[in-house]
């Protein structure tokens, strides 16, 4: 099988699992409890008015004719109207999407940071305080939940000290951008925008920077044992040599995958995280379409996560079969 | 800034001799009772003393629940005004029971030191009435827990929806900080006959655009939440103009209105005080429904600035306002779904007010140096519900029992923090149609326990159902009645947690079997009229009613078939 046709297959599979993940979003609909005409009409509304809701909705069609409708909709780009603000699904969805992406990013970026050089400080001083440090870090770090390590930053960053806002998004990278030759001054508008990313994204980052840690950790343990290290160490290259140039770059092949499809399930991960700090992204919209039984803003969330996920999952099986060949005969 | 006094008290313009029965009266009955926004209104519970009767109930032959016998022999003279029949019924309402009635929920906001400001009554928070007490005050910031449904003012009814369009936008007649209804785009209004209503639309008024207000275009507004042929639009605020058939221009030189009714109607003008704000006809008609959603075009004292949907409204201040401009500069609503996020920005001074502050977060508040707490009690009532026709709730007495059983002063106390104040009637203090003398129940264990036997319900497991998180401390307050309830030693009571949406499907069917037998529900009441309470909830024919008594109905019928005296 060649490579084309290698991602080909995987491409048809993505949309098999895209349409799974349409179908599931749909159902989830009808097994939960509540209407979306309550979600409409006032409490005390009348049985007429509801009917009439119901109409409009079109909730009163068989459930075929309703997932068929919904399906070709879905085709054409049109996610439906929330129920609440009248608004094109596909346009809220899209608008919460960037600061959901920053946040990821951000999360990413202070994870690759820190775990990094602490795996690899952990695995060649392996037994040493340093290590022991290190693994107590990633062990703490797994087992701390999202909303407390998020509540506590706040209040001693934010309300006790007053270094950075308490939550929102002052500013988003869009806007750091134009900047540069915007009204606004530059430097207020990105320290803003830096301020207000920092503690959402130290927040959403840490349990990932504990798992990256562990990973590169136990990665370069395994890799400093190989008979190449003896090999390259027998040679005479200096050990900073051989460590980073050899043994952490075979490291972060494994680590490079984890890091591509963790960062779908921190966009996934991030409703927590938002809500703590009112992060404008699509975490909190999905709670509030929760909330508010807004089944467009609803499934249109997690229909756009769905088909991130499988983007990552394909863009990272394309990049093990050009760098291992094996995987495509597989 | 104007004097929001009350301009329309006493029935100086009410036409006399109204009484002759309408063919829509039992229409608009049905129909009305639709408040469902939260408004406030100062005060406790009334004094007088009134004894729940215990004696055991007949039942009519059309499972309709007739009252005691010891009501009926009562000698209480028929009641020659609409006020009274509306507390007959309250009384009604106290001695047979329908609920268990716990408390008015108070609103609780932090706010800064860097303004001066009082909550309204309503829930409805006004920059106008918001002043700088600092130099930091003049940009005014306020969290709540939720952003706005869209900017159409017709087009949504619940509070933080309302807290921002109403910034924009006016109506022809308001709530003052009291709950008094006021003149805004009306400078005059007055009862025609039965079924006619005249508003007089003020002069000079424009609107963010430049152009000026038209009685044209407060005949539009108000045909178009209650046509739905006019303007584009289901208004769901249709509800709240009940029996307001349509509007037309009476006069334009007169710059008069004349509103259409279906038939008495004698909440007209507390309706028209709560929803209905004007829009301007020409930018309503020339633009689609998304844009009305995210721009404004309104007359009132602050200018749309920005708009970022679910994230932020900013507001400036209109300077070309008809009445005085507003005090501070600039306005900006945000939203923080979590009370502590709400609370953290106002202790680090990134907001000026902080919405809905619960119980627990009080006290941080209050240990501040730069914030503090505002509350005033709300116009929403907290109850549980039960079931007239299934057992063990189909005994008065032993509805009684239930309540006897409820300690509403430590549930305030030690739940709410003394933010609610008990009642022991269906109508909050302050509105149109509350009984002053009659009291919440008090606690009386031996009292609850003897109802109890007298009912014949000795042994009875019950269960009541509460929403999670609907309302403020909703499943704490419904374990402490639970747990109340069951130290009665003849009674086993239990709470069981539902959510919302279920317990709204339930309740909403119109049907009664579908709804719980004993249930945890509020109801706010914008119009500060006892009818908005009662009917949908306690009539034959509400729409979520749980109960059925004919003198209920016939006192609701009395008094719906006289004009309103005060509101």
């Amino acid at each position: 099988m060649g490579y084309g046709r290698f991602l080909l297959k995987r491409g048809v599979q993505g949309v098999g699992v895209v349409w799974g993940v349409v179908t599931v979003v749909f159902i989830l609909r009808f097994i939960t409890p509540g209407s979306p005409i309550d979600t409409v009409a006032p409490l005390d509304a009348s049985q007429a008015t509801r009917q009439r809701i119901a109409e409009e909705l079109g909730l009163n069609q068989p459930l075929y004719v309703q997932y068929l409708d919904y399906l070709w909709e879905l085709l054409q780009g049109n996610m439906g109207y929330s129920y609440i603000s009248s608004i094109p699904a596909s346009v809220q969805v899209f608008q919460k999407l960037p600061a959901t992406l920053e946040l990821a990013v951000a999360a990413s970026v202070v994870a690759i940071v820190i775990s990094i050089p602490l795996g690899v400080v952990s695995a060649t001083r392996r037994h040493q305080p340093a290590d022991y440090a290190a693994t107590s870090f990633s062990l703490l770090g797994i087992s701390t939940p999202n909303f407390w390590l998020g509540i506590m930053l706040v209040l001693v960053f934010a309300v006790e000290l007053n270094v950075f806002p308490t939550s929102g998004r002052a500013y988003g990278f869009m806007q750091s951008l134009a900047a540069i030759t915007g009204p606004e001054p530059f430097l207020t508008v990105v320290t803003g925008w830096l301020a207000s990313l920092f503690l959402p994204a130290i927040t959403l980052g840490t349990y990932f920077t504990a798992l990256i840690t562990r990973l590169v950790r136990s990665g370069m343990l395994d890799e400093l044992s190989e008979g190449y290290v003896r090999a390259t160490r027998a040679k005479g290259l200096p050990e900073t040599l051989v460590r980073y140039k050899h043994v952490l770059r075979n490291t972060l092949v494994p680590v490079v995958t984890v890091l591509g499809l963790q960062l779908g399930t921190l966009i996934g991960g991030a409703v927590i995280t938002e809500a703590v700090f009112a992060w404008p992204g699509l975490g909190s919209e999905i709670i509030r379409a929760i909330n508010a039984r807004d089944w467009p803003i609803l499934q249109g969330s997690l229909i756009v996560i769905g088909i991130g996920f499988v983007l990552l999952n394909i863009v990272v099986d394309a990049l093990y079969a050009y760098l291992d060949p094996r995987v495509i005969a597989e | 800034m104007r004097d929001r006094t009350p301009a329309y008290k006493g029935s100086s313009h009410i036409v006399p001799g109204m009484s002759d029965r309408d063919s829509s009266r039992r229409q608009f009955l049905q129909a009305a009772g639709s408040a469902t926004a939260a408004v406030a209104l100062a005060g406790c519970t009334g004094g007088g003393d009134s004894t729940p009767t215990d004696e055991a109930t007949e039942t009519s032959g059309d499972d309709m629940e007739t009252t005691t016998a010891a009501e009926e022999t009562t000698e209480r003279p028929e009641p020659d005004t609409r006020d009274g029949y509306l507390q007959r019924a309250n009384r009604h309402t106290h001695e047979q029971a329908p609920w268990v009635f716990l408390h008015r929920q108070y609103s609780v906001y932090g706010q800064s030191s860097d303004i001066e400001w009082q909550p309204r009554t309503d829930e409805r928070v006004a920059a106008y009435a918001i002043e700088p007490a600092t130099d930091a005050g003049d940009d005014v910031v306020m969290t709540q827990s939720q952003m706005d449904s869209g900017l159409d003012p017709q087009d949504h009814r619940e509070t933080p929806t309302d807290n921002i369009v109403l910034q924009a936008y006016e109506g022809l007649l308001e709530r003052d900080r009291e709950g008094a209804i006021v003149e805004t785009l009306a400078t005059d209004y007055e009862r025609l006959d039965e079924t006619t209503v005249q508003f007089t639309v003020r002069d000079n008024v424009s609107f963010h655009s430049g152009d000026s207000l038209t009685p044209e275009d407060v005949a539009f507004s108000i045909n178009r939440i209650v046509q739905s042929d006019v303007g584009d639009l289901e208004s769901p605020q249709v509800d709240q103009l009940i029996g307001v058939e349509g509007a037309e221009v009476a006069s334009a030189d007169d710059r008069t209105v004349n509103v259409n009714l279906s038939g008495l109607n004698p909440i007209v003008f507390a309706s028209f005080a709560t929803y209905c704000d004007v829009m301007n006809k020409s930018w309503v008609e020339s633009n689609d429904s998304a844009y009305i959603n995210q721009n404004m075009e309104g007359t009132g004292p602050f200018v749309l600035s920005n708009y970022e949907q679910g994230v932020e409204v900013a507001f400036q201040r209109n300077d070309d306002y008809w009445d005085d401009p507003a005090a501070i500069s600039t306005f900006t609503i945000n939203s923080a779904s979590e009370s502590s996020t709400r609370v953290n920005r106002l202790l680090s001074d990134e907001t000026d007010i902080a919405v809905n502050v619960p119980p627990q977060e009080v006290s941080r508040v209050e240990n501040s140096d730069d914030a503090s707490i505002a509350a005033v009690p709300s116009t929403r009532v907290i109850f549980n519900a039960m079931r007239y026709d299934v057992e063990p709730f189909d005994s008065p007495t032993f509805r009684q029992a239930v309540n006897y059983a409820v300690d509403l002063d430590s549930i305030i106390e030690n739940v709410l923090q003394t933010f609610g104040s008990a009642t022991g009637q269906p109508t909050l203090e302050g509105f149109f149609g509350h009984n002053e003398d009659v009291d919440p129940y008090p606690r009386d264990l031996d009292r609850a326990e003897q109802l109890v036997e007298e009912s014949g319900y000795a042994g009875a497991e019950i269960e009541l159902v509460t929403p999670i998180g609907r309302y403020l401390k909703d499943v704490e307050i419904a374990q402490a009645v639970a747990s109340q309830v069951d130290e009665i030693p003849n009674v086993s009571a239990t709470a069981r947690q539902v959510e919302f949406s279920t317990l709204v499907s339930q309740v909403t069917t119109g049907n009664i079997e579908d709804k719980p037998p004993w249930y945890l529900l509020g109801w706010g009441n914008a119009t500060f009229d006892a009818i908005q309470t009662i009917q949908p909830l306690l009539a034959s024919d509400g729409a979520l009613s749980s109960y059925k008594n004919e003198e209920l109905d016939r006192l609701l019928d009395e008094a719906q078939n006289l004009p309103s005296e005060s509101n």
